[in-house]
């Protein structure tokens, strides 16, 4: 029941939000909430067994017989971390726009609750429609996020996400009633359970893109490059970055990037694994290519925000290199990377949103030598500057050097290139420290009739435990990856007859017990 | 000929009920000295017509359970699923007009009586057609019900559009019709029967080999392209929806487009296209191109019910590929039930994007442009967000009826392997959303006066607030509903 909950409390407190008559006591109402779904969530540990690679506290009701779609939810060691970012990440969004977002307030919480369901649900369904369900209704409440409360550019900015986002979905969406009509000669009947979609052999002709296993893998994997987004599909980014508000570009940043990467990992890779064998390649030149060209662009941003968006271009090619590497520590990489981008990415997006709301502007050439003036402000801005340019002992650091190790067994040239990032990755970060926080006083440090204050209590307390998991993750990341481990061992080491099974639980209905007999026979050969 | 027995008038008692009761309102008129009735005890008799049709199709369907003893009047009329499903669709895309007529001020007034007359006239002529089982009982049905829809629309209080558009639509309709009975007599002639299952057990064989036959055929199919607007017969729907009063575009866009395609369902039905290749590629083709024809132009409008127009003529290119895929597939496939789903679903939010449209008209002469919503949502919070809902359920994004429309659908076109129209439908759903998103941008995200006309409009938001509702819990529990469709059909 704890999934269940976990998932559709936020939906709850977004009805309550809707329909709570006292304006003036919404926000406290609202961060509560965030903060009992964050406490709910810390209950899966309860229940969580990290030794196992099974599926666990799974929930499983028919939900639509006919097509065999069910109503089906489950964790393992590569979602449980992301839902704990979605969770953690919430309060931290509410309370660092606590000032910020004034206009249409019960919108904006309510949207930003439902938010939360969608990206939950997308990482806890293990039913192909269920997830596309969450998948798609994630558009929408970002979608009025960034076009009510954004800015100057906002509706040309949230059109475009939605519609660039739709295009590749659609396409996943045939693909996936294609596979339904397939499982029909593997179970017997239709079904949409991503378990029996693992059961499914595609045929796959390599060197031929009309075959069917390569359509469908390309079909998956466009809806999810496209959210990541990948090299040339990531031209939405910047202009939805830019324009959204502080909490909306977090929550982009933070958790709807990583929808991407986790639909790779879950879905594209383990369901099509000959095709990602053969077409890996493409995807580590893109990433690479993502890395490069993210960085390269970044450099040049006259505004902080653009440069940051640009910046997650980059960092998400990391992921991707990582993903497609196949084999432990690329995965694990992968994974604590999607983690890390949401923690220091998301961070800096709060920062510069701090900075923004006492300045209203966000180009680099008005600022400089903030740090006489702001001394907390620098000190947090450095430290998450740290973390994204992945210096050790930050958690950046530990993700990236996975990274390079597990793109260095895999594919050489590849590593060199990402390496080249890492550089990069630095240099268009601290030329951005030093022009704003250093130097003479830009224009709007100087102006004297409207001095600058530091941070307040409240943006601290915002800020510190983004510090903390900078630190956590970097000094121990064992703490997080025995999580993992079991779960990504399992993808790698079966990485072409991936299966995931789980105990039946009294809950249980009887068709999992079926497919649970099946899936221990081992009908995939 | 056999003798009407009582067994036949109880088939089609649905119709006789339906007659009855649109009589009343004129004859309480009559009795009056021409004097109008409240107008809501007009509606209520109106709605009781259709509400007592609906029960008594639903019973007669039950008593008879769909066998061979449910077709009445030598086999001319069938009360079958289909009859069922769609008869209430119909009766439902109705009961929303009358609603919505009642409040605008187009429709309202010194004729009201007769409006109401009218349209459970057409209400019953569309009863016959679902019905029909016989090519000549489906021309009567389709005339019974557009000649009262042509003088509903020209009856309108506005002066200029709607005189035009009852002009146009009658002409233009009679065309079809024209067609239409021209191909049946082709049909007849090489047939010697009127008699659809007579036809669609020979056309396998005749369509390859006889050209009279494939005539015969193909001005059939023209004749009903036109009127579920298949382009590149579809010219006369915007125009048409514009012009009309906005309850009966309603009504055209739900009621009239349900039967229409209910009864080509019947023609084109199990296998009819398997063997007639030509007639096969011709449909398929005809359905990309209505979907990009509809979704292109209705990208450019600003009128919001030519909006609306041009969107349900790419819906029908949607529909046109269950009635494809229906056409191909054998009974144990779900095609049939998915076009009957998806008209449902079509007519839910078609109905209440309306509706919100005539909460905005102040008079007769107002026509709403989609900038006219601008600020909408800060004064109507929760009209706003009805509308956000059909417009994201025409769009088809979860979880909203529209996304298990095509659902249902597009399974269906994927499980008989026609993959390629499902690509093109849904990658012309993402087109779509632009369009569909608009009213929601300029409702939310700019500034503007919009404003609601001071009018009584409590019928009205009834209407938009059940089709919310359905659009909302269908969206999430479609399963049943989809299941007793199939099991009818």
């Amino acid at each position: 029941m704890i999934l269940s909950a976990v998932v559709f409390l936020p939906i709850v407190f977004a009805l309550v939000i809707a329909f709570w008559p006292n304006k003036s006591t919404l926000k406290p109402l609202a961060f509560g909430f965030a903060i009992i779904e964050f406490l709910l969530s810390l209950g899966i540990f309860k229940y969580f067994d990290p030794a196992t690679a099974n599926l666990q506290m799974v929930e499983q009701y028919v939900w639509i017989e006919r097509f065999g779609i069910s109503y089906f939810l489950g964790i393992d060691g590569i979602s449980l971390w992301l839902v704990l970012l979605t969770t953690f990440l919430t309060p931290i969004v509410l309370l660092g726009s606590w000032t910020s977002i004034d206009q249409k307030l019960k919108g904006f919480l309510a949207s930003v609750f439902v938010l939360q369901t969608a990206m939950i649900g997308t990482f806890l369904a293990m039913d192909a429609i269920f997830f596309y369900l969450f998948w798609e209704l994630s558009l929408v409440p970002m979608y009025f996020m960034i076009g009510i409360w954004g800015g100057q550019r906002r509706i040309y900015a949230t059109i475009k996400f939605f519609i660039y986002t739709m295009i590749g979905s659609v396409l996943m969406l045939v693909a996936i009633i294609y596979m339904m009509f397939l499982t029909k000669d593997v179970v017997g009947h239709m079904s949409a359970s991503l378990l029996d979609f693992y059961k499914l052999n595609i045929p796959f002709v390599g060197g031929q893109f009309f075959s069917l296993q390569t359509l469908l893998f390309f079909a998956f994997a466009l809806a999810f490059a496209i959210k990541v987004p990948v090299f040339p599909f990531h031209t939405w980014l910047p202009d939805a970055h830019v324009e959204a508000p502080t909490p909306g570009s977090v929550i982009l940043a933070g958790v709807m990037l990583k929808m991407g990467t986790y639909g790779l990992m879950r879905w594209t890779i383990p369901l099509f694994p000959e095709a990602a064998d053969y077409w890996g390649w493409l995807f580590m030149l893109v990433g690479a290519i993502g890395i490069v060209y993210g960085a390269l662009v970044a450099m040049v941003q006259p505004d902080i925000k653009k440069l940051v968006a640009y910046s997650s271009v980059s960092h998400m090619g990391y992921i991707l290199l990582g993903l497609f590497a196949f084999n432990q520590f690329g995965a694990t990489g992968g994974l604590y990377q999607m983690l890390n981008h949401g923690i220091s990415t998301g961070a800096l997006f709060l920062l510069v949103g701090m900075i923004y709301e006492r300045t209203h502007s966000r180009e680099i050439s008005k600022y400089g030598g903030l740090a006489g003036v702001l001394p907390i402000f620098t000190i947090c801005f450095f430290i998450i500057t740290l973390s994204s340019i992945a210096v050790p002992m930050t958690n950046g650091f530990v993700g990236e050097f996975l990274i390079l190790l597990g793109t260095y067994k895999a594919d050489k040239p590849f590593a060199f290139i990402a390496v080249t990032g890492v550089v990069l990755g630095a240099v268009y970060m601290l030329w951005m420290f030093k022009k704003v926080f250093f130097g003479e006083k830009g224009e709007l440090v100087a102006d004297e009739h409207h001095p600058l204050h530091d941070l307040n209590s409240r943006e601290i307390a915002v800020l510190v435990p983004m510090i903390i998991m900078v630190f956590w993750m970097g000094l121990f990341p064992n703490h997080f990856l025995d999580y993992t481990k079991a779960s990504i061992d399992h993808l790698v080491n079966n990485k072409n007859n991936y299966e995931l099974t789980y105990q039946p639980t009294n809950q249980s209905s009887i068709t999992e017990t079926q497919s649970l007999q099946v899936g221990s026979t081992g009908v995939r050969q | 000929m056999t003798n009407i027995g009582m067994a036949d008038v109880f088939r089609i008692s649905p119709m006789i009920i339906l007659f009855l009761s649109s009589l009343i309102p004129i004859t309480i008129k009559v009795i009056r000295g021409n004097n109008e009735q409240a107008p809501a005890a007009t509606l209520f008799q109106g709605l009781g017509g259709l509400f007592a049709s609906a029960i008594l199709l639903a019973t007669v369907y039950t008593l008879l359970g769909g066998g061979a003893q449910s077709t009445a009047f030598a086999r001319a009329i069938v009360i079958d699923g289909i009859t069922l499903w769609v008869g209430l669709i119909a009766l439902m895309g109705a009961a929303g007009a009358l609603l919505l007529m009642h409040d605008n001020p187009a429709t309202n007034g010194d004729q009201f009586s007769e409006l109401v007359f009218l349209t459970l006239s057409s209400a019953l002529g569309m009863l016959l057609l679902v019905s029909a089982y016989d090519l000549l009982v489906v021309f009567i049905g389709l005339e019974t019900m557009s000649l009262a829809l042509y003088v509903m629309i020209g009856m309108s209080h506005e002066q200029k559009l709607s005189k035009e558009s009852a002009f146009k639509y009658f002409v233009l309709g009679s065309f079809a019709s024209a067609l239409f009975l021209y191909g049946i007599s082709f049909l007849f002639g090489t047939v010697q029967s009127t008699y659809i299952p007579d036809i669609i057990q020979q056309t396998a064989n005749l369509i390859g080999t006889n050209r009279l036959f494939m005539i015969g055929i193909i001005l059939v199919v023209l004749g009903f392209c036109f009127k579920i607007s298949i382009a590149p017969f579809h010219a006369w729907t915007p125009d048409v929806y514009q012009g009309a009063p906005t309850p009966h575009s309603a009504f055209m866009a739900t009621a009239v487009k349900a039967v229409s395609f209910a009864a080509f369902l019947r023609i084109i039905s199990t296998k009819s296209l398997v063997g007639s290749e030509s007639l096969f590629d011709f449909l398929q083709w005809l359905a990309v191109f209505t979907m990009i024809v509809g979704n292109v132009a209705a990208l450019i409008q600003n009128n919001f019910k030519r909006m609306l127009a041009y969107s349900s003529i790419s819906h029908s290119g949607y529909m046109l590929v269950g009635v494809i895929t229906a056409g191909i597939s054998d009974k144990t496939s779900f095609a049939n039930s998915g076009v009957v789903f998806y008209l449902a679903a079509y007519s839910l939010m078609t109905l209440g994007a309306f509706a919100i449209i005539c909460l905005m008209e102040k008079d007769e002469n107002t026509s709403i442009q989609i900038d006219d919503m601008a600020g909408y949502a800060k004064r109507h919070p929760l009209m706003a967000f009805c509308l956000t809902l059909f417009m994201l359920s025409l769009a088809g994004v979860p979880p909203t009826v529209g996304f298990f429309g095509k659902f249902y659908l597009f399974s269906s076109a994927i499980g008989e392997g026609l993959i390629w129209l499902a690509v093109w439908g849904v990658l012309n759903s993402v087109i779509s959303v632009y369009y569909y998103l608009r009213p929601i941008v300029v409702m939310y995200m700019k500034e503007g006066d919009a404003e609601e006309a001071a009018l009584d409009f409590s019928a009205t938001k009834t209407a938009i607030l059940i089709s919310a509702f359905f659009v909302l819990v269908l969206g999430i529990i479609s399963g049943p509903l989809f299941a007793l469709v199939e099991k009818a059909l």
